[in-house]
């Protein structure tokens, strides 16, 4: 493992920094959280974007964009419903493996960070 | 005359390839509502590494029951569409168009508060940037368009280089010109006309050389209100028109700031329309007839 600013060869391409070969890790938005948590909800479930949407009370504008990111990343799985009648197909999502087990590492990260930090009372203020 | 050919004519010349397109439409109206074409619009902006989550959302409207839930979420995924990634060279110039407009709203702010100008120019202020902010997601939606950004671009330079070597380069030259009758007809039609029909030439597809006219002149409006602030900006309240007398210098200032507004305007309009036109003309000029089918006994 290289050290912090260390150069590391590429395959004859140069030289980087370790700092560009870490990956950003942003943490996710309160509503990718909601999106997440609602997937993880039934993971095994197939969910359409609409009812989705209206479950994390998510207009399309910002649900569509989250969704796209996870399945980028690699948490969200996509499949097409077939159409039954004249109407188009629907997309259908839910988590991946990784999307099951990132929400699980989300949960508890965030169990660690209330534990670490526990509520004064207001006797103790 | 080429005003008046621009402005009455050119119109009727639109509604009419409009007809012909799909003369159905004018008699039974849109047969899609209005949430489906505006998402049809958007979902077509999007890269082709994303086109499957276009037909998601057409996918997911088509299952939407009731109008204004229906154009809810149509808007709210058109939006979606308009940002969302990637967009590759697209961005590097959508964020030039971004800065030449920028610069030109921050000198005429600075001017319109330099020079202590009055509620009025405040209200021209708002009602330029509005236009800037329309031209810009105008831009934005065309230069994701495969092959139109590079032809565009150089057309609106085009355009503008030329503007400016019939009217002159300097400051004074941009509010003292007064265009012939031929260079008029340089401006308004020619030049115009040429960037819509080498769009169609260059693309082989006249509607893709209707984006590259419109892209040009959004593109040439946006360049040349920048030079004209920057003019008004170096003559401040001087000038020719300071010697006519009877004028202030907030007088002039607000006069030369309004004039670019309007300038912006028409300019933008006439590349458009006239560029359309010649696309599509231009378009209706090339097109091959389909080649008959030939037997086999016959070519044997």
């Amino acid at each position: 493992m290289p050290r912090l600013g260390q150069r590391v060869p590429l395959d004859g391409k140069g030289y980087m920094s370790r700092v560009n070969v870490v990956q950003r890790n942003r943490p996710p938005s309160p509503q990718t959280v909601k999106v997440l948590r609602a997937l993880a909800a039934e993971p095994a479930r197939w969910r359409y974007g609409y009812d989705l949407g209206t479950e994390v009370d998510l207009k399309s504008g910002s649900l569509y964009p989250i969704l796209v990111r996870l399945a980028d990343r690699g948490l969200l799985e996509t499949s097409w419903e077939p159409s039954a009648d004249s109407r188009p197909p629907r997309h259908l999502y839910r988590l991946t493996g990784a999307g099951r087990e990132f929400v699980a590492a989300l949960t508890a990260a965030r169990g660690e960070r209330t534990a670490a930090r526990p509520r004064r009372r207001v006797s103790e203020a | 005359m080429p005003f008046f050919i621009v402005f009455l004519l050119t119109p009727i010349g639109v509604a009419v390839a409009l007809y012909r397109r799909n003369p159905r439409r004018f008699v039974d109206g849109p047969t899609e509502d209005e949430p489906l074409r505006l998402l049809r619009w958007a979902v077509s902006l999007l890269s082709p590494q994303r086109a499957e989550w276009g037909q998601a959302m057409l996918g997911e409207l088509g299952h939407l029951d009731g109008r204004p839930q229906r154009m809810r979420f149509a808007l709210g995924c058109t939006g979606a569409a308009l940002i969302m990634p990637p967009w590759g060279r697209a961005a590097a110039v959508l964020w030039a168009a971004i800065g030449i407009t920028a610069a030109s709203l921050t000198i005429h702010a600075g001017m319109t508060v330099h020079y202590q100008l009055g509620v009025g120019d405040w209200i021209a202020l708002v009602v330029v940037l509005l236009i800037c902010a329309g031209y810009l997601l105008g831009a934005s939606a065309l230069l994701r368009r495969p092959g139109v950004a590079l032809p565009g671009l150089l057309g609106g330079l085009f355009a503008t280089v030329v503007g400016l070597g019939l009217s002159g380069f300097t400051a004074v030259d941009q509010v003292t010109f007064i265009p012939r009758p031929w260079q008029q007809w340089v401006t308004v039609i020619a030049v115009p006309a040429a960037i819509g029909a080498a769009g169609t030439l260059w693309r082989r597809d006249p509607a893709a050389g209707r984006r590259v006219a419109r892209l040009a002149a959004l593109s040439a409006g946006l360049l040349r209100l920048l030079y004209a602030t920057v003019a008004a900006a170096i003559l401040g309240g001087g000038g020719p028109p300071d010697q006519d007398g009877g004028f202030t210098v907030r007088g002039t200032v607000s006069d030369r700031l309004v004039s670019n507004i309007v300038d912006l305007v028409v300019s933008t309009f006439i590349i458009a329309m006239v560029g359309w036109a010649a696309a599509a003309l231009a378009g209706y000029l090339v097109r091959r007839p389909p080649t008959p089918a030939t037997p086999e006994c016959e070519t044997a």
